[in-house]
Order: structure tokens, then C-alpha cells, then sequence
């Protein structure tokens, strides 16, 4: 033990002398990047980042995205980490980097932990861009957002009251997970509805996580019910709590007595509005958001800024506030219109 | 081939893989890619190694990659809130001991098996860090600190590499050269046989476990530098990463057998791979599909060399008798 001891002692101390050799950056890096920022081929490169791939919202947008390119005559890259960990997304972006890309728009997982790498990006020439959650502002240039945020949860707010009936009684709310920064955006706005508007709402407990599983949705959902006997209604957020919520409703024949709004897609939902577990999904189409991203990353790359009330062929009229795009107001889908819509 | 041990094929597997991705992936060897790799490299790595050397006791921890998160989430506070860079390592080092203190309490000294114990304390660290964090990241660090995960020495060799290439030497040397190292491939093939020929095994064990968890503070403080903010589930998709980086390596899931360069070969690969594919425009869950089928073809590899090896000794033995 005596020789470990020692051994980590040598570590310590050298690591200590190397400390002091630390350039600030790397040699040169910037100039070299510059170098092989030359773009090779003559067709534009978006690349497209979502949070994860593979869960249904994302591959919506995956459409969306893809079909833009072919109609725009861009070459879309959209490519992800398969988990939803900030690390791994990180490496997604640094690849793309070297793959020399005219733009990379990122959803990103964890705002702060991509500051660095689309710092790098920026330097390498690259347009910065995020969509669907914002990411640095100081790096962006454009941020697509899908709604107005205090808008959005302020209308789920409503809808659950409405919803419910009434203005008073027990409710509760889920969420993907507790560090979804646009999750957390529309609870607080939610919240400040209810606080400003039904002040005879009771949250009977702090939002519950769900790990953007509906498999979690469905057991937590269960347990409120049965801790909670009062409760008249369930906010769930993010694309799969709600038909997990749904799924305990349903399970406990409990469709009349509590109300249920939450942000699901239509496909999705539908069964579950019909049966009437799922009182309201309300969400906007992913498909144009992906769309939107990548027409507008084209004209950032031709030197256009989007405007306000600009009308984007295919998306329609969009509002835009400083850096921010807003794609328009969320469609509520009911029992009725559900059907209709194919994400 | 018949003379070469596991790893060496493995090197040359990836010495031939390095060469294909410079062939057929265009910018596979431009300095922008390279760059990457070498930052992308350590954190995994190192990781992988405190895995390794849990795993050859014949145990794993699966709250690895959350040891790491909760002492950067600590070293996160900590910076954020004023503290100066070494007292915030320093809160973050002692963190990350006493996680590990706990996961060995439980293997080494009450002697539950090491998959129920680090279960728990992965949905414990999990649970005091979102109790902790309420989710959010924390950032806000001096720029000094994010030299650590960002910075170059001279200019060339990124800080956090020439860190990993030295915690590379200390594991080969604490595991090879120490009586510690002897004792935890013993404790790994035999625990009896060891305790009986008077070795304490639980104190072995128990600096098993300190390891695993220094290390996860070493890969805590890379991650965190460079991606400049700590949070809940930071480097999460590396745990089951590690455990299978481990095993291609030739490390034996069983304990026992394992060496540190099979596993930094085969993080290697894990990266080249990784990398290349990309840059060959594949998409990122066929990659995933691809790192599993070379996982499992290593595995069956190794199983039917193992077996013919022991058949043929039978077949020697039975010579030898008759």
C-alpha cells in the first residue's frame, strides 16, 4: 500500500509541474480550422440535431427536415445521440464539425454543456442555430421555437380547467423529466396561470418525473390516484406522459372523473381520446418544425434573416422577435379532429 | 496468430480499423477529426477503466457514471458559488470517496453482491443528485477550470489526454507491480482460495471500490470542464459503454483475467468506430448496431478459442496418460 501511496504522491506532483505548461488554446487551432473549413462540394449542408433519435416526435421532425431538403435543394444531415445525455450529443456536433457543415441547428439536451462545442463550431465557420429548446443566445443566430412559450402553457392551463368544469379542486402535473428546460418553461407558465387566474386549484404535489417514458407515466399516474382520491385533474408534459396518464385512467375507469390535457401527438393519442381517458392533446406539428429549421438555415446561409410575419411556403406565417422564430400558435386535437393529422 | 495473446490481436484489429476508416472515410485523418477523437477519448476511457478493474473482482458498478455526476455536480456548486478551483476539487474529490466508501461498506465488509449494491446506490446517487440539482444544469465556471477539459499542453497534446495516458500508467502499475493489483486479480479468480492463503480480501475489495470511485471523479472533472456544466444524468450513456469496452478488451466478466491496454484498445476501437462511421455518413443507430455485433463476434471468438484450447489440452493430458 505504501508503494500506491507513493505512486499517487509522483501523480500528484507531476501533474502539478504539467499545470503550469497549459496554453490557453491550442496552437494555432483556429487558423487551422479556417483552413479546412473549404467547402468541397457546391450543395448546402444543414445538419440537423435533435435531442435523440428514435422516439416518435423526433422522427416526425426527422420528416419534416428531410422533406425540406429535397424540396429546397439542400443536402439535410439529421443525426443524433440515441440516448438523451448531453455527452453524447457532444460528440454528435464535434463530428459534424469535421464533417464541414454550413450549419448545424441543435436541440440541444443541456444548454449549458453545448456552449463550448458550438463555440468551436463558430470558429470552424459554421452557422449556429438551435430548434426546439433554446440553447446559448449569445452563439445562436437564429432560434426556432414551435410556440410562444407563456402562451403554450398558460393554454394548458386553461384547458385543464375547462376540462375539469370547474375552477376549484386537487390537480397534478407530470413531467418528462425535471431538467427539460422547455418542460419546465410552460410548468411555470402553467403555473403562473393557475396562481393568477384559479386561485382555488390546489397542486397536490410537486411535479412528478417520468423519465420521458410512458411506461413511468402509467405506474406514477396510478400512484397519485391512489394517493390522491380528490383528484380532478392531470397536466401531463412532454410527448409520452400523457398516454401513460391516459393508460391508469382508463385502467381505473376513471374517464368522467378526472380530466386529463397534455402535449401529445395525435397518432399517438388518438385511442386514448377516444375512449376519453385523454380529455385535449395539444401540440404543434413536428413535421413543419423540421421543416421550418432547415428552410430557414438555407436562407441564413444565403445571407437572409427571417422577418417578421415572413410567410414561409409550407409552414405559413411566422413571428419573429429578435433572434427568436415562433412557428405559430399549438393545435388543440380532440376526440373529433385527431384523426385528421398524420404525426 | 496462435502466439498472440487476445489483446495484441485486439491492437492489431485496431491498428487495421484505423487504417480502413483513413482509406474509405474522407477527413477521418484532417486535424479537425483527429482533434475530436483525442478530446473525446479520456473521459470514456477512464471510465472504462475504473469498470475494468471493478469487473475483474468478478464484481461491476453500476453507479459509475452517477459517482461521476454527483461530484461534478458538487464541483459545479462549488465553482459556481465562489469556492477556488482546488477546494472545489477537493469537495468533489471527497464526494466521490465517500460514494465509493459506501458501495465497498456494502461488497467488501457486509458482502452483498456487487450488482444488488451498486443498483441501489445508482438510484441513490440518481435520486440526491435530482434532489440536489431539481434537475437544472449548473454552470458558470472560471475559464482556468475549463482548460482542463479544453486546453492543450504546448499548444499540441489536450490536457485531458495527457491525464488519461497517465492514469493509463498508474492502473497498469498499481495492477501489475503492487501487491494490491496481485491481490485483486486473486480476489477476482479465487475469493476463497485468497482469504485462505491470507490475503484480506475485503480491505483488496474495499480499495477496489476507492479506485472505481476516484476514477469516476477524474472523468467527472474532464466531462465537466468541457462541456462547462454538471448535471443529473451527465455521461449516463457511457455505463453500459464501459462494462462492454471492458469486455472486448478480454477482461473476463467472471473476474480474474483482464488487462488495462485490452481496454484501452478496445475504447479505441469504440471511438474509431464511432468517428469513422460518421464521417461515412452512417447513421448513429446503425453505429450503435455496429459496436453490438463486434461485441458479440469478439465474445463468440474468444469462447471457441477458449474451448479449443481446452480441448486440445485434454487431448494432451490424454496422450500424456497414455
Amino acid at each position: 500500500m505504501k508503494k500506491a501511496l507513493l505512486l499517487m504522491f509522483c501523480v500528484v506532483f507531476f501533474s502539478s509541474i504539467l499545470v503550469g505548461c497549459v496554453s490557453s488554446e491550442s496552437a494555432g487551432s483556429s487558423s487551422e480550422s479556417t483552413n479546412s473549413g473549404e467547402k468541397s462540394s457546391d450543395k448546402i449542408k444543414i445538419a440537423v440535431v435533435p435531442k435523440l433519435v428514435g422516439i416518435p416526435y423526433f422522427n416526425a421532425s426527422e420528416v419534416g427536415a428531410k422533406r425540406a431538403g429535397e424540396e429546397l435543394g439542400v443536402e439535410v444531415i439529421y443525426t443524433g445521440p440515441t440516448q438523451g445525455d448531453a455527452a453524447q450529443q457532444v460528440r454528435v456536433i464535434e463530428d459534424l464539425i469535421s464533417q464541414q457543415v454550413d450549419v448545424i441547428a441543435v436541440a440541444p439536451n443541456d444548454s449549458a454543456a453545448l456552449t463550448p462545442v458550438l463555440k468551436k463550431a463558430k470558429e470552424a465557420g459554421i452557422h449556429v442555430m438551435d430548434w426546439d429548446t433554446p440553447a446559448d443566445p449569445e452563439l445562436v443566430e437564429i432560434s426556432v421555437s414551435q410556440i410562444d412559450n407563456e402562451a403554450y402553457g398558460r393554454h394548458l392551463a386553461q384547458i385543464l380547467v375547462e376540462q375539469m368544469g370547474t375552477d376549484s379542486g386537487d390537480f397534478a402535473i407530470l413531467t418528462g423529466g425535471m431538467s427539460a428546460a422547455n418542460l419546465n418553461l410552460w410548468i411555470d407558465w402553467a403555473m403562473k396561470e393557475v396562481e393568477e387566474n384559479y386561485p382555488n386549484l390546489n397542486l397536490v404535489t410537486e411535479k412528478v418525473p417520468t423519465n420521458e417514458k410512458q411506461q413511468e407515466a402509467y405506474q406514477k399516474t396510478l400512484d397519485l390516484l391512489r394517493a390522491y382520491p380528490d383528484l380532478k385533474g392531470i397536466m401531463a408534459f412532454s410527448t409520452v406522459a400523457p398516454l401513460g396518464a391516459a393508460q391508469a385512467i382508463e385502467e381505473r375507469g376513471l374517464e368522467g372523473e378526472v380530466a386529463l390535457v397534455g402535449t401529445a401527438l395525435p397518432t399517438d393519442s388518438l385511442p386514448f381520446l377516444e375512449n376519453g381517458s385523454l380529455d385535449v392533446a395539444t401540440l404543434w406539428d413536428p413535421e413543419k418544425l423540421g421543416y421550418l429549421t432547415v428552410a430557414l438555415a438555407k436562407e441564413l446561409v444565403e445571407g437572409k434573416m427571417p422577418t417578421d410575419g415572413q410567410d414561409v411556403p409550407g409552414v405559413g406565417v411566422i413571428e419573429v422577435r429578435g433572434k427568436t422564430v415562433i412557428m405559430g400558435p399549438p393545435t388543440d386535437f380532440t376526440a373529433e379532429n385527431a384523426a385528421e393529422y398524420n404525426f | 496468430m496462435k502466439n498472440l495473446s487476445k489483446e495484441s490481436i485486439l491492437g492489431l484489429f485496431l491498428v487495421g480499423l484505423f487504417v480502413f476508416m483513413s482509406l474509405f472515410a474522407p477527413g477521418f485523418l484532417a486535424s479537425s477529426n483527429l482533434k475530436n477523437m483525442m478530446f473525446q477519448l479520456p473521459e470514456f476511457s477512464i471510465l472504462a477503466l475504473a469498470m475494468m478493474v471493478v469487473i475483474l473482482t468478478a464484481g461491476i458498478d453500476l453507479s459509475l457514471t452517477f459517482v461521476a455526476s454527483l461530484s461534478g455536480v458538487v464541483i459545479a456548486i462549488a465553482l459556481s458559488s465562489g469556492y477556488s478551483i482546488p477546494m472545489a476539487l477537493l469537495a468533489g474529490l471527497l464526494v466521490a470517496l465517500a460514494c465509493g466508501l459506501l458501495n465497498g461498506v456494502f461488497v467488501a465488509k457486509i458482502g452483498v453482491s456487487p450488482i444488488l449494491v451498486t443498483l441501489g446506490t445508482m438510484i441513490l446517487f440518481e435520486g440526491i443528485n435530482l434532489s440536489i440539482t431539481k434537475g437544472h444544469s449548473i454552470s458558470g465556471f472560471p475559464s482556468a477550470y475549463n482548460l482542463i477539459g479544453n486546453g492543450y499542453f504546448f499548444g499540441l497534446v489536450p490536457v485531458s489526454l495527457v491525464i488519461m495516458i497517465v492514469l493509463i500508467i498508474v492502473t497498469t502499475v498499481l495492477l501489475n507491480k503492487t501487491k494490491w493489483g496481485r491481490s485483486v486479480y486473486m480476489v477476482g479468480s479465487n475469493p476463497i482460495a485468497t482469504l485462505f492463503s491470507g490475503i484480506n480480501t475485503s480491505r483488496a475489495l474495499m480499495w477496489v471500490y476507492l479506485f472505481s470511485s476516484l476514477m469516476a471523479f477524474v472523468a467527472s472533472v474532464i466531462m465537466t470542464a468541457r462541456y462547462n456544466s454538471a448535471k443529473v444524468d451527465m455521461g449516463s450513456a457511457y455505463l453500459l459503454q464501459c462494462v462492454a469496452a471492458a469486455v472486448l478488451g478480454g477482461t473476463q466478466i467472471q473476474g480474474g483475467y483482464g488487462k488495462v491496454i485490452g481496454t484501452v484498445y478496445a475504447v479505441c476501437i469504440f471511438q474509431i468506430l464511432s468517428s469513422g462511421l460518421n464521417l461515412l455518413g452512417v447513421h448513429r443507430s446503425i453505429v450503435d448496431v455496429m459496436i453490438g455485433v463486434i461485441l458479440i463476434a469478439v465474445l463468440i471468438i474468444n469462447y471457441v478459442s477458449s474451448q479449443l484450447e481446452k480441448r486440445k489440452s485434454i487431448k494432451e493430458q490424454a496422450k500424456s496418460v497414455a
